[in-house]
């Protein structure tokens, strides 16, 4: 259809103020990690003018980047020091990844190429505990896991978000592994290969980009995840969504530090989003739409 | 089992070697958890000797009659509903907007996806900051414009409260909606279009006509997905307003939680939770049915 240019240029402008406005509170949040109190608390507020400072990065993560004076920065690394919580999401969020990656391969691959009664059932069950509310498992997890020893260490996190991610990881590589052809591996296997030589020649290689780009979901959801951390951990470890709330004390709420662990956590995953842009639609849709 | 049997299974066509590890995690976590469940429903723990007690079906009794409960499942259906409702409708508006190659839209759908890795939590405690009364900026911006007071703090306010939420809640994941609808839209043919113009068809019926219809399956998707995560709304409540004021925004989820861990309710916990799957499990099966949803 073609459009005339005024037309044009009024829908560009809308474009940008639209999307303009989803972005404001990314700005605005990143924009306190890098303010004084005064600028945080102040009324009106301030948008753009403020005084910028490295304060409370050098709070939250025990450093000093020079702007500020050095007795800036408690000993110890502050009240707030939160490196290692950075480090236990990392932990937690690339483990889970490599669980949840591992087991679904080898059942996508079977899911995608065995035909087997039952396959649709099958699938509609993966999808199934998709829905169960995370309340509802972390209630008989935090019982299971205190009887097993698991509360409060990485391994306990570890499985179970490695296994909240099994859904998506099935159904979206079993997406990916339908996009390659099946003549492929009825020739190999009339030439004698065996299933696994398939599998591990032929379809891992060919199905390397969809692979990767399950997993930076999966590292993605658990990063972002709330629920079973806070329920199933204590003091031993902490990822930064949980964290995040700990600045919240009873003297008020320490925003400028909060935002500034919220920035270094959210940040990274802006451009670990970007590697993804071509499947992220299909990713979201648990494979279900293809770009 | 002799090795050879094993070698057998293992080498043969025979998709269950394949499936092994992924029902055993699905057990061990699921159905295991779930059966798990439903014994504690059964149970309420006893703080003084420290045990847990069998109570019959006393926590089922006490759900129907538990008046908090109907008012959080009724918070939770108007969270539902309205958060849908606006993220789609929203979503479709920014979505055919978008649906250009203008001068840098490529890299606003770029932008559009950043905010779906943001930490839920992390996102409340942004909407926490800008709706504060004393120097939130989005308070700032509505007293502006004369609709909010300043003396009313958006998040205290009963009236006000699960609006609050809310906003959160849509500003995250109406992105997810445009990304979606927007590769819908993409693949539409362009055939019918043409066809339509010619006949002289208004853009409003063309969209009526053509676009909803043959973005019928993607839509329904994207209401399937975001529907299942609505339902179970925790950390922005969590963070925003634990709930209040007084229950305003009491969630089953957060009901559920705060039963087991704050008032070391189990029992009880157990059947709130068990609830809400129960709900989740027979509304999303329902819509898979009616809307004929397949993966």
């Amino acid at each position: 259809m073609h459009q005339s240019k005024l037309v044009r240029t009024v829908r560009t402008i809308a474009g940008w103020l639209v999307v303009g406005a989803f972005f404001f509170p990314i700005y605005f949040w990143t924009s306190v990690a890098f303010r004084d109190s005064k600028d945080i608390f102040n009324w009106p507020p301030i948008i753009f003018n403020f005084q910028p400072t490295m304060r409370n990065f050098e709070q939250v993560f025990g450093i000093s980047f020079g702007f500020a004076r050095q007795d800036a920065v408690a000993p110890g690394g502050g009240n707030f020091y939160m490196a290692p919580r950075l480090w236990d999401s990392i932990v937690v969020a690339s483990m889970s990844t490599v669980l949840a990656i591992t087991v679904a391969t080898f059942a996508s691959y079977a899911l995608s190429r065995m035909n087997f009664r039952g396959r649709h059932q099958f699938v509609n069950w993966v999808l199934s505990t998709r829905m169960m509310p995370p309340v509802a498992v972390a209630i008989p997890m935090f019982f299971i896991f205190k009887q097993f020893n698991l509360l409060d260490t990485y391994i306990g996190v570890i499985l179970i978000h490695g296994l909240m991610n099994l859904p998506l990881a099935v159904l979206l590589l079993k997406s990916f592994f339908d996009d390659i052809p099946a003549e492929i591996d009825e020739s190999a296997l009339l030439d004698g290969a065996s299933r696994w030589t398939i599998f591990r020649r032929v379809v891992l290689p060919m199905a390397k980009g969809g692979i990767a780009a399950t997993a930076v979901l999966c590292f993605i959801f658990s990063w972002t995840e709330f629920l079973f951390v806070l329920t199933l951990t204590q003091t031993g470890l902490k990822t930064v969504p949980v964290v995040s709330s700990t600045f919240v004390t009873s003297i008020g709420t320490a925003w400028g530090n909060m935002a500034a662990l919220g920035a270094a956590a959210i940040v990274p995953a802006f451009f670990v989003v970007l590697l993804v842009q071509r499947h992220l639609v299909r990713g979201l849709t648990m494979g279900s739409l293809k770009q | 089992m002799s090795i050879a049997q094993v070698k057998r299974i293992a080498i043969s066509d025979s998709p269950w070697p394949w499936l092994l590890p992924l029902v055993a995690l699905l057990v061990v976590f699921t159905v295991y958890p779930l059966i798990y469940n439903i014994w504690l429903s059964f149970h309420e723990f006893v703080p003084k000797q420290r045990v847990l007690k069998y109570v019959g079906m006393a926590n089922w009794i006490q759900l129907v009659n538990d008046g908090r409960f109907w008012g959080a499942l009724g918070v939770t259906f108007l969270y539902f509903f309205i958060a849908l409702t606006v993220e789609i409708i929203l979503g479709m508006s920014v979505a055919m907007l978008l649906d250009a190659e203008l001068p840098g839209f490529a890299a606003l759908r770029a932008i559009l996806s950043m905010t779906l890795v943001i930490p839920p939590a992390i996102a409340g405690m942004m909407f926490l900051l800008m709706e504060d009364s004393q120097f939130g900026v989005l308070s700032y911006f509505l007293g502006q414009l004369g609709l909010l007071d300043k003396s009313t703090p958006i998040l205290g306010t009963s009236s006000l409260a699960l609006l609050g939420v809310l906003v959160a809640e849509i500003w995250q994941w109406t992105p997810f909606m445009v990304l979606i609808f927007m590769a819908g839209l993409r693949s539409l043919p362009a055939e019918p279009y043409e066809a339509a113009s010619i006949d002289g068809a208004s853009s409003f019926q063309m969209f009526r006509r053509l676009t909803l219809p043959m973005m019928s399956r993607v839509i329904a998707v994207a209401v399937l997905l975001r529907g299942i995560d609505l339902f179970r709304v925790f950390d922005y409540v969590f963070v925003m307003t634990s709930g209040g004021p007084g229950t305003a925004t009491y969630t089953v989820s957060l009901y559920a939680w705060q039963q087991t861990f704050s008032f070391l309710k189990w029992g009880y916990g157990a059947t709130l939770s068990l609830t809400s799957l129960v709900i989740v499990m027979v509304m999303a099966n329902l819509f898979i049915r009616v809307a004929k949803v397949r993966w």
